[in-house]
């Protein structure tokens, strides 16, 4: 299936503005992160802890609704779905 | 009206537009970029998230403080020290309510709304620590 990755901020030098990832069906919002840090070792050591975790400041969205990154990781994705990446929130 | 916007904001029309018949007070917010030994400002928007983000702030603030109208424009782009990054304008019956509008709609929009600001100086570019989760 294929997933839209939107990047904002500091992921966006990194990923680019807008891409497309393609994952087996029934993929995780966890498994998508790792396929785009297995595509690019910056947004790795942007994105994760060297433990593998999710840094804290890794902000998401699916569909333009925030998830919690503690705990929707292993939300399951369809065909057509949207992530947003993003730092910590900085307007005004 | 909310606005996401590489144009010059109009102050004088938002408040044009937020005056009435039945509002005492018009309030109104601008936030430039400060000259933190900075030559601009590059703002960055999830244009369409914002968008709603604000346009939920903007309904909560009218419905909290009995606002007769408010008014939101935040610019994207480069923008050099001294320009305006953001505008509000509320208007209510009595100042109280449209102070407490305007400050509300400024902090929760720090808070909630899909924005970054990035510094750019002669030394190159730094994003601006964010503390809206």
């Amino acid at each position: 299936m294929r997933i839209k990755v939107l990047a904002f901020a500091t992921f966006r030098e990194i990923l680019g503005k807008e891409r497309e990832v393609d994952l087996p069906g029934s993929a995780n919002v966890k498994e998508l992160l790792e396929a785009l840090a297995a595509t690019s070792p910056r947004f790795k050591e942007a994105a994760f802890e060297p433990s593998g975790a999710l840094r804290d400041y890794v902000l998401l969205m699916v569909n333009r609704k925030r998830i919690d990154p503690e705990q929707d990781l292993s939300r399951i994705l369809a065909e057509g779905d949207e992530l947003a990446v993003f730092p910590p929130l900085a307007g005004g | 009206m909310i606005e996401i916007t590489e144009e010059e904001i109009s102050l004088e029309r938002m408040i044009s537009r937020a005056r009435s018949r039945e509002a005492g007070a018009v309030v109104s917010f601008l936030g430039t970029v400060r000259d933190d030994g900075i030559e601009s400002m590059e703002v960055e928007a999830f244009r369409d998230a914002a968008l709603a983000e604000l346009e939920a702030i903007r309904a909560e603030a009218v419905s909290r403080f009995s606002l007769k109208a408010a008014e939101v424009a935040h610019r994207t782009g480069s923008l050099p020290v001294g320009e305006s990054i953001v505008a509000i304008v509320c208007s209510a019956a009595h100042r109280e309510e449209a102070f407490s509008g305007c400050r509300y709609i400024i902090e929760e929009l720090k808070r909630r709304a899909p924005l970054w600001k990035k510094e750019i100086s002669g030394e190159g570019g730094r994003w601006v620590e964010g503390h809206g989760r």
